[in-house]
């Protein structure tokens, strides 16, 4: 199939184009907020600098050679596989990404499995349960997918934490320190997967497979899961990779409120402490993991469904 | 139709793994309050929350600000410490004297410490340690200010050690008891600044075990403890300390700080807020300390180097205009108390005048008359020559605390009814230091921590209007009086504790007069812990929690 070999080729194209420009913008977005690395390199808050630090901190970092200079410095290290050394850590940014990744992917994971199940048990039950029951479902959809992160997290802390002492405020070692962090991010995109299923799932009730099935008899329940979901999920699965940016923006917020090791909560300090190398580095990884995520559901698109290869061509 | 494989719905296992894990956590239970205790336990660990963003490394000579300082006091020590009347006394160094020109100082030290990687604590240790601090290599901002003027460093004995002064320094001794500036193995010191960053090397009452980044750090008892400042009294037949090891969080959200404190997750939390305090208050099993910081209170500084503050009139016009007093009250709930001072409560030295701020509108709107100032536009504001009265107020959202930054709202409501357009700008903390570098600023406000009434010359000498290389500089309020400078040089140089107080006075009146600054209240420094938790004090030097004494109720 020359045609796909063409399009995957395109394809692995666009992914070094957009780990380019994400590198490239972050880059130059963080020069151009005003104030000093080098001052916030030495402390920041509540200390001053002297002039012979400051100059030190430069020349060993760079800064004091010309942006674009210090560009294509970085760019060159990237294309060798260095990321840099981040200077707010006294670090190496590959070992910083490294010991925060895991933390970021389990509760992404673990977000992504909660919110399937919390947009399936919902859709379930509404399914069943007639006019009324619909439109609660779609409501609680929409209230679900509006809830801003910072406030969820809040409302949790207070419920499960301060009033029934059942669950952790802050990480735990072990399962229980990430489930109120998932169940944060969880509710909105839970919201935004009911949402896209609603809409299939109301083509797929009134599909001839469902009549057939119901004219063999099988129960509203087995028809839902067996037959209507799976023909809703398709697009809801198809959003996976924008899912995964969602939910590592999501952990900027939900990793500082909870307190979690995570690379969301790391990119926060970064960006306060105008780590450029340490921001970029992040951006990337984010940004090849949204872009892979994004391959790996095209391909797979591709290959279970004929019409998207046409389309491609 | 896609393939007709089917597997049973794998969402089906999912929520049966999630009731699963719902179900365990109800079963793990709460804490139940500590039994009252008067003897010291030994043994036990237990859990600080911090809201300060976490060090990016945990040796306070490199850098230099307040989160290296809290956790840096658990496990390094300094060569001189203050009681809790400020008075200077022995820790690392057991006597002290002053060269009759004030040019040397000799330090005596104690000959049974060593650090906790078995390096002995002598003359040569200190030479390292102001050496490390005096490399530019290290980048050390605090403790280099606070060592500036040591020149030389002569190791006479063993354990007799001589600093040579460029110039005379009466702060010295104050400079020396801050943690920025606390003795560190010198063996240590040689390791590589990423090494050293991890772990640190002191003689303090706990070591630094590991450090889980973003998460916590883990300090272990130091078996072989020593060596508490001389203003400790250990019980008899005690040793400190009682902890077996202190696990310290970083937990940037308030309300999820307080609400690891209320369910037993940490013991110890800072930075809490007025609400917080407020809230703690009715609850039992929660006990407040409140340390001020030392140093500079926290104050709005008027720029008075550039038009419309270069005026005198119009600076008083606007600490005449703004009631900061109602607006504490209402904001903190009473948590803060008023300063009319530039110097902390906790400075012996500080001088308060409270009559130079009692809000007078009709004052102020005379004022603003003579000033030329007469005209108002359509929305009320004062207008002279057709410029509008603009005032740029650059806020660092991470350096002010909610409360006041609405007190900050308050002030701009305040200043609009006397004819000020007040513009507030929340910016970061690199672009707050941008927009000062820039000179974009006409009111400001800065903290500034230092052991001392020195913090004046840092923060009112006309030397610190002179921008660093980085554009940075400490007299915001640039302040250019040759009187103040000469009064601020004479008592940093001063051997007489009462000449040095009638210099530190008279600058002050010099300050608070010329309607510079407008003083709102000390460096908030609040600490919450569990009842459970006893002996906690803070330091008196740069009020930082030690845990040398605490122990756990069973």
């Amino acid at each position: 199939m020359p045609g796909t070999r063409r399009w995957l080729l395109l394809r692995a194209g666009g992914v070094l184009f957009v780990l380019w420009a994400s590198a490239t913008i972050t880059f130059f977005a963080l020069r151009l907020v005003p104030g000093d690395p080098a001052e916030a390199i030495l402390g920041g808050p509540g200390s001053q600098a002297g002039p012979e630090a400051l100059e030190q901190v430069r020349r060993e970092y760079g800064l004091d050679r010309p942006l674009a200079v210090q560009y294509l410095t970085y760019l060159g290290r990237l294309v060798s596989g260095d990321l840099g050394q981040s200077y707010s850590l006294h670090k190496p940014v590959a070992t910083a990404i490294g010991e925060q990744l895991g933390a970021t992917l389990t509760l992404a994971v673990c977000a992504l499995a909660l919110a399937w199940v919390l947009a399936c048990a919902l859709a379930a039950w509404s399914v069943r349960g007639g006019r009324v029951a619909w439109a609660i479902g779609s409501g609680l959809e929409l209230v679900a997918a509006a809830v801003p992160h910072f406030w969820l997290a809040t409302v949790l802390i207070l419920l499960f934490s301060t009033t029934l002492g059942i669950l952790p405020p802050v990480s735990v070692p072990g399962p229980l320190g990430v489930v109120l962090p998932a169940l944060t991010l969880a509710v909105p995109l839970a919201g935004f997967l009911g949402q896209v299923m609603r809409e299939s799932l109301l083509t797929a009730m009134e599909s001839p497979f469902v009549t057939t099935a119901r004219a063999r008899g099988e129960s509203e329940v087995r028809i839902f899961w067996r037959h209507t979901l799976r023909h809703a999920a398709i697009p809801a699965v198809g959003l996976s990779g924008w899912a995964f940016g969602s939910l590592i923006s999501g952990a900027v917020v939900v990793e500082a409120v909870f307190a979690r090791q995570g690379l969301g909560r790391s990119l926060l300090s970064a960006v306060q402490l105008r780590d450029v190398t340490l921001v970029t580095g992040i951006v990337l990884v984010v940004a090849l993991a949204y872009t892979v995520m994004t391959l790996v559901t095209d391909v797979a698109d591709r290959l279970v469904d004929p019409r998207t290869r046409a389309v491609a061509r | 139709m896609p393939s007709r494989r089917f597997t049973r719905p794998r969402a089906a296992a999912v929520v049966v793994a999630a009731a699963a894990l719902l179900l365990a956590a109800c079963t793990s239970g709460g804490t139940s309050p500590g039994q009252e205790s008067a003897e010291p336990v030994a043994g036990g660990t237990l859990t600080y929350a911090s809201g300060d963003a976490e060090p990016s490394c945990l040796d306070p000579h490199v850098g230099g600000n307040y989160p290296q300082a809290l956790i840096a006091t658990q496990y390094l020590e300094s060569l001189v410490s203050l009681d809790e009347d400020g008075e200077v006394v022995p820790w690392l160094a057991t006597e002290w004297s002053e060269s009759d020109d004030g040019m040397a100082w000799e330090f005596r030290l104690r000959d049974d410490v060593t650090f906790t990687d078995g390096t002995p604590f002598d003359a040569e240790a200190v030479a390292a340690n102001i050496a490390h601090v005096q490399d530019p290599a290290t980048a050390s901002s605090t403790g280099y200010l606070a060592l500036a003027k040591i020149q030389e460093v002569v190791a006479v004995e063993d354990h007799l050690v001589r600093l040579e002064l460029s110039a005379p320094d009466s702060a010295l001794l104050e400079s020396l008891s801050q943690v920025w500036v606390a003795m560190e193995s010198p063996k240590a010191l040689e390791r590589s600044q990423e090494e050293n960053c991890a772990a640190p090397v002191g003689t303090g009452p706990f070591v630094v075990d590991r450090w889980d980044r973003q998460e916590s750090v883990t300090l272990v008892r130091n078996d072989g403890y020593t060596s508490p400042p001389a203003d400790v009294e250990v019980p008899e037949g005690a040793t400190l300390p009682y902890l077996d090891g202190i696990v310290w969080r970083f937990i940037p959200d308030s309300a999820s700080r307080y609400a690891a404190l209320q369910s037993g997750e940490v013991q110890v939390i800072d930075n809490a807020q007025p609400d917080t305090i407020v809230s703690a208050g009715d609850d039992q099993a929660i006990v407040e300390l409140d340390a001020p910081r030392p140093g500079a209170s926290n104050r709005i500084e008027l720029n008075s180097g550039k038009a419309p503050f270069d005026d005198e009139r119009v600076r008083e016009a606007f600490i005449r205009s703004v009631d900061v007093e109602a607006g504490i009250e209402s904001l903190f709930f009473g948590t803060a108390e008023r300063s009319y001072s530039p110097l902390s409560s906790v400075e012996p030295l500080g001088l308060s005048e409270p009559d130079l701020f009692t809000v007078d509108t009709d004052a102020a709107a005379r004022l603003l008359d003579e000033a030329g100032w007469t005209e108002r536009d359509d929305e009320g504001y004062r207008v002279k020559a057709g410029e509008r009265l603009t005032l740029d107020f650059p806020v660092s959202t991470n350096q002010s605390i909610p409360a006041e930054q609405s007190l900050f709202e308050q002030v701009q409501a305040d200043a609009k009814t006397a004819g000020f357009e007040v513009r507030l700008h929340p910016l970061d903390l690199s672009s707050w230091y941008g927009a000062l570098a820039e000179n974009d600023y006409d009111l400001v406000s800065a903290p500034y921590t230092k052991v001392g009434p020195d913090v004046l010359r840092i923060l009112y000498h006309s030397d610190s209007i002179t921008p660093a290389p980085s554009g940075y500089f400490a007299n915001l309020a640039q302040v250019d009086d040759p009187e103040l400078d000469d009064l601020l040089t004479r008592a940093a140089a001063t051997s007489r504790d009462d000449e040095r107080a009638s210099l530190y006075e008279q600058a002050q009146r010099i300050i608070l007069d010329g309607s510079y600054i407008l003083p709102l209240y000390d460096q908030q420094n609040h600490f919450l812990h569990s009842s459970s938790v006893h002996g906690l004090r803070a330091m008196p030097t740069v009020s930082t929690p030690t845990f040398a004494g605490a122990w756990l109720a069973s």
